[in-house]
This record gives structure tokens, sequence and C-alpha cells, in this order.
């Protein structure tokens, strides 16, 4: 545990952030830094604000920030619109991903993948190079050839969602990846291949944030700081044993904590 | 617009029937006016705010009269016309596909005259009025029994230099003979920017003889200024089938009316239609599908999507006759909303005298997911183009109604204009 020693710029620096959504504030206070590297667990209980928050750093319209900055490589995130912030390198891997029927996945995928390119000045991929590039990571998550030419996530199975949002960061390659109950609805298979895909990712200098309220996924990426998050902000933080405390005691004995 | 018409000496007024229906033309426009809100078939498409523009009639109204450059990018026997003027047609006819110049046929032809005014009905639309009072330009198209031509016939209508308000006036007689199968094209565009508004009118009579099939595509791609109005009055005999589609994008306000009469047993009509505009255009899209006998069929799916302060019409009738049993009639309307401004309008009109019937008739009205807007946003795709990707997977359905492949991209890549809400 040796990430506060850290020279870098933070990847990611929230400051005294309060949000929320439909005039209700969630979030209180809160803040986090992550380097690049670091691999971020937040535990919460349900229903605590988790997935606020990774809506808000994606850009998600319908949530308000109160007060407080975030910033991202060093840039005022909160002014960057949901695409600009994909293209600087956040990548969601949704809890619930969305059906999108009439879109087939590779021409999502090509669109997405183009789109950013274009962002970072790189030259549009063809179709060939296109198709490649979508094969040879498919086949690391299991996804065959026929999903890819279906819809968005329409008719795919629970593990399915996930290994197509597994696939995507896989071909996108973020700089900085938040996956938001992304064990949720996995079986062991399933939630082995996620966890696989996401720490193939990892290279030290990608970051991730794991928003989560089991330990399980935990067990298959092992994180380097876990927070536990009550109450609309992080009420303890400490290294991967932390998660194993909490699966002892419950979320109960640290919400009296924060009080 | 008067609509007391003044006479204009036409090519075949010296044959009485031709003179007087003109002459029945003007009296018909003056008597019925301009419809109004209060007209029930225009109670949604005001047709008098556009209107109040004088749209001169000329009956040689092209500046340059060359064929216009315009590529679809599909092989097809071209027939082209600017400005409403008839400019010219592909010489590579197979001589089982006839076509000739309306007038020219009209003449040399006197069993047409039975053809003519037939099916558009003068006396229930104005348009098909106005349009009888100056027929002059269109052209005769007769394909002979059991022709499957190798590639679709186009008729292309190019607007290039508006610079008043003027009336074209289009009449097309298409006779598809027994067995016959055929693709027809109809492509309305314009270059540059038509300094003025200009009138499109279009009748098409269509008979479709026993066991014939016609595939009539249709790409509405005015410019913003102008109007269009299109009545096609289709008659289908037994087997006969009549498919057709039409993409409405351009133009101030639009409307594409398809009548379809089901006049024989195993006659099918498919009718659909898509639309997408924003801005403050009207675009409508009507239908009438009589079925007059039994075991007849029709469906009907018509997309829309809406935004700026543009508005939508889908008024869809289906009148199925007291002895027309085991016939089936489906209609489907279904609208996007981009904008709080944009507004739909539909009136389906369902008319059963039969008993023993399938009939239905469904509307849905929605807006873009915001989630599915978010989700591709989130993967990086700017705004507009998300949306675009969204829009072209909600017309993916009526699009693929299109069966001709060529056709279908072409329609297709014509609608990627990308809309801001």
């Amino acid at each position: 545990m040796n990430g506060n020693k850290h020279m870098t710029t933070p990847l990611l620096e929230i400051e005294d952030l309060s949000a929320g959504v439909d005039g209700k504030e969630i979030i209180k206070d809160f803040n986090l830094t992550i380097n690049p590297g670091e691999v971020h667990a937040l535990m919460g209980p349900n229903g605590a604000g988790k997935s606020t928050l990774s809506n808000i750093l994606c850009g998600k319209p319908g949530y308000h920030v109160t007060s407080g900055r975030i910033w991202f490589k060093g840039k005022d995130l909160l002014k960057l619109s949901p695409e600009e912030r994909a293209c600087e390198g956040i990548f969601l891997v949704m809890q619930y991903p969305v059906e999108i029927p009439g879109v087939p996945v590779t021409s999502f995928l090509k669109h997405s993948v183009n789109a950013i390119r274009k962002y970072r000045g790189e030259p549009e991929l063809d179709t060939m190079e296109f198709i490649k590039m979508v094969r040879d990571e498919g086949k690391k998550f299991n996804l065959d050839a026929e999903m890819i030419k279906r819809a968005v996530n329409v008719g795919f199975s629970g593990g399915e969602k996930k290994r197509l949002e597994a696939l995507q960061m896989a071909v996108l390659k973020p700089d900085f990846a938040i996956l938001d109950e992304a064990d949720s609805g996995l079986d062991i298979d399933a939630l082995k291949i996620v966890a696989d895909g996401v720490n193939a990712l990892r290279d030290g200098n990608r970051a991730m944030l794991i928003i989560t309220h089991f330990q399980r996924l935990l067990e298959h990426v092992v994180p380097d700081f876990v927070h536990i998050y009550a109450d609309g902000r992080i009420v303890k933080t400490g290294g991967r044993e932390l998660a194993a405390e909490l699966e002892q005691t419950g979320y109960a004995g640290f919400m009296k904590e924060s009080r | 617009m008067n609509t007391e018409l003044p006479d204009i000496k036409l090519i075949g007024d010296e044959l009485p029937w031709l003179k007087e229906y003109r002459a029945a033309g003007r009296r018909e426009f003056a008597g019925q006016g301009i419809p109004t809100a209060k007209t029930e078939a225009w109670k949604y498409t005001k047709p008098n705010r556009f209107l109040s523009m004088d749209f001169i009639f000329n009956p040689r109204g092209g500046d340059k009269l060359a064929i216009p450059e315009v590529n679809l990018p599909f092989v097809a026997y071209k027939i082209y016309f600017e400005n409403g003027v008839f400019i010219s047609c592909d010489d590579d006819l197979p001589d089982n596909i006839e076509v000739l110049p309306l007038i020219e046929a009209l003449m040399f032809r006197p069993e047409l005259k039975n053809k003519t005014g037939s099916l558009a009905d003068i006396t229930k639309y104005p348009f098909a009025a106005l349009n009888a009072a100056y027929l002059n330009e269109g052209v005769y198209i007769h394909v002979k029994a059991g022709v499957r031509p190798d590639k679709p016939i186009a008729l292309i209508n190019h607007v290039t230099a508006a610079v008043r308000p003027e009336l074209y006036n289009l009449h097309h007689i298409v006779e598809i003979d027994k067995g016959a199968s055929v693709e027809l094209v109809e492509y309305y565009g314009y270059t540059g920017a038509p300094k003025s508004s200009y009138l499109v009118n279009v009748v098409n009579e269509i008979y479709v003889a026993a066991n014939a099939a016609l595939r009539h595509y249709k790409l509405q791609d005015e410019a913003f200024k102008a109007g269009h109005l299109a009545l096609n009055a289709v008659n289908v005999a037994a087997n006969g089938l009549y498919k057709s589609f039409c993409l409405q994008k351009g133009a101030d306000l639009s409307r594409n009316e398809t009548q379809v009469c089901l006049a024989e047993e195993g006659a099918t009509a498919e009718v659909d239609a898509a639309y997408i505009m924003n801005g403050w255009a009207t675009l409508d899209t009507t239908t009438d599908i009589e079925h007059l006998v039994p075991h007849t069929n029709s469906s009907q799916l018509v997309k829309g999507v809406i935004g700026g302060q543009a508005k939508g019409v889908f008024q869809g009738k289906i009148r199925i006759a007291s002895n027309a049993v085991k016939t089936e009639g489906c209609q489907l309307h279904k609208a996007m909303l981009l904008s709080d401004e944009a507004e739909i309008d539909v009136k389906p009109e369902l008319e059963i005298f039969a008993d023993d019937v399938k009939c239905s008739h469904g509307a849905a009205c929605g807006r873009l997911d915001a989630d599915q807007l978010f989700y591709l946003r989130s993967r990086g795709i700017p705004e507009a183009e998300a949306k675009q990707i969204l829009i072209d997977a909600y017309l993916n359905d009526v699009m693929a109604k299109v069966d001709d492949e060529n056709i279908r991209s072409w329609i297709k890549l014509s609608q990627g204009n990308p809309l801001p809400a």
C-alpha cells in the first residue's frame, strides 16, 4: 500500500463534492483522489448513492452538483460533456446496460471507437481493421461472433450484457474505468471473465473505481484501496483487508461509526 | 393563390374531351377552393398559409432545358423533368415498356381518355382539379403483360431555378399489364437554394392488372420553401400487388396521399411511409384503402421523426365494403417527437361494413430514449451523431419495407441529415 507515495499528478481528484438528483442531496462533502495505476473499491449499502457518484463522474443528465470540484487529468471534469469525458478516457461499466433495438453491436462500437480516435486526432479505423480488432478482443470474453451482429444488449442475458461491457472496455482501453455494481446478475464464470478483462487492463497507468456492495468481485480484482461509503461520504478507508472485515461486521457498524 | 384560374392555351386543346377536362378542373378548383381547417380531409394540414402566395403556372417554366445533373446511386431507366417540364427519357428502354410524354399519349391513344381522371376524382380533391386544369406535363408508362424489367423506372423532377412562386404540375398514368412486375421510383429534389417558393402538384393514376406487381418508391426532398402535394390513385385487379414506400423529408408543406382500390379478389396493397422533419414544416401522409371485394389484404406502417416546430400528420383510412368478407387490413403509425414544440396529428378511420374481417390500427408516439442516448454518449459518440444513430434505428423496420436493396440504401443515406433537437 504505497499509493499515497505516488509523486505523479492524480488522475482523478474529487474535492468536497455535494451532489444529488431530483433536488435531493445524496453525496455530501465527498473527497477522493485516485492516482494512475490504482484500483479503488467503494463499498456501501444499497441506496447509499454509489450509482449517483458514477453517474455524476460520467455526466449523466439529470444530476446536479451543488458544490465541489472534480479534476480529471487536471481538467475540470464537470465542464465536459459525457462524450468528451469518454474521449478523455473515462469508461463506465454500467449496472444495467440499456437495450438499443435496431443498432447492431458492431456498428455501435465502430461509431464509438472512431469518435474517440477522431477526438484524439488519430485516423479512423476502416471496417476491416475494426472487425479484426473486435474479433480478437471478443475471443477473450467468450463472445461468439453472432452476438456482435445482434442489436446492442437486446435479448442478452445478464451475463452477456456484462461481457459486452467488458468487450467495449477492452476495445476502448480507457485510462479510468468505473465498474458500477458490475458483478450484479453474474454467475461465477461470467464474473471471472469480467474480472479477467479488468485485470488485463491493469498496467500501472490505468486506474479503476469498483463500486460494489459485495466483496465478491474484489476476490478477483484485488483493490489497492477500499473505501466504506455511507450517508453520502467515505467513512473509512483501508487496504484490501477492509473488505473482508466489512463482510464480517456488515455496514451497520460503520454507519454508527460515522455519526 | 387565386382559385379563379386563367384559361391558358395548351397543346391538346383541340381534343374536345381534353379541353372540357381542363375546364372542369378550373371549375372544380374554383368551386372547392383551397381547403381550410373546416375541410375534414385537411383538418390538420392547412395549405392556406402556404398557398397565400400566388403560384404561377408557366407551361415552359424551365430556364435551361438540359438533362439536370441528378446522380441516383442505382441503375434505372430514367425519365427527367426539370421544373415540371419533360426533358428526356433514357433511350435504352426495351420494346415491351412504353414511355410517352403524357400529352403525346393522350393525342394518339384515344383509349387513354378513359384512364384520365378516372381514378383521381377532381370533384373530391381540389388539387387533382388544379392538376386537371393544367393537364399538360407528365408521362404515360405502359409495361406490357408478363414483363419484368431488369431495372427500375425512375421519374425525376428536379427544380433548378425558382425565381418566383411557380406551379409545377405533373400527371403520370401508369399501366402495369397482367403478370408484369415493375419497380417505379419517384424522386423530387432541387439544386442550389431556390430563391423562391414553388409548388409541385403531382397526380399519379396507376392501374395494376391481374397478377401484376408494382413496387413504388418515392423520395420527396424538395427545397425548404417548397410545397409538394401528391395524389397517388391506384386500382389493383385480381391477385395484383401495389406496394409503396414514400419518405418525405423536404418542403415547407407536403402531403403524400395514396388511395388504393382493391377491386378484385386477391388484390393486395402495402402502403408504407416515413417522414423526417424539423424547422417549421408540415408533412402529411394520408391513405385511403378501399376493400371492395372479399379476400383482399392491406397493410400500412408509417413512422415519423419530428423536431423543431414541425408537424407530422397521418390520416389513415381503411374502408371495407359490405360484401368484402375474409379481408385483412392493418395499419400502424408511430412517431418520435424530438422537441416540445413538435406536433403529431393522427387520424385513423376504419369504415367496416362486413363481418368476418380482420382489421386493426394502432398509433404510438414517443421521444428519444434518454438512457439510450446517454449510453451512446458515454461511449464517446457526440450527441448529434448519437441521436442520428437512434433515429436511424427507429426507422429501421419501416425502411426494411423497401425490397430493393440499392433503393433502400439510397433512401437510407438521404435520410441521414442530423436533426438538431
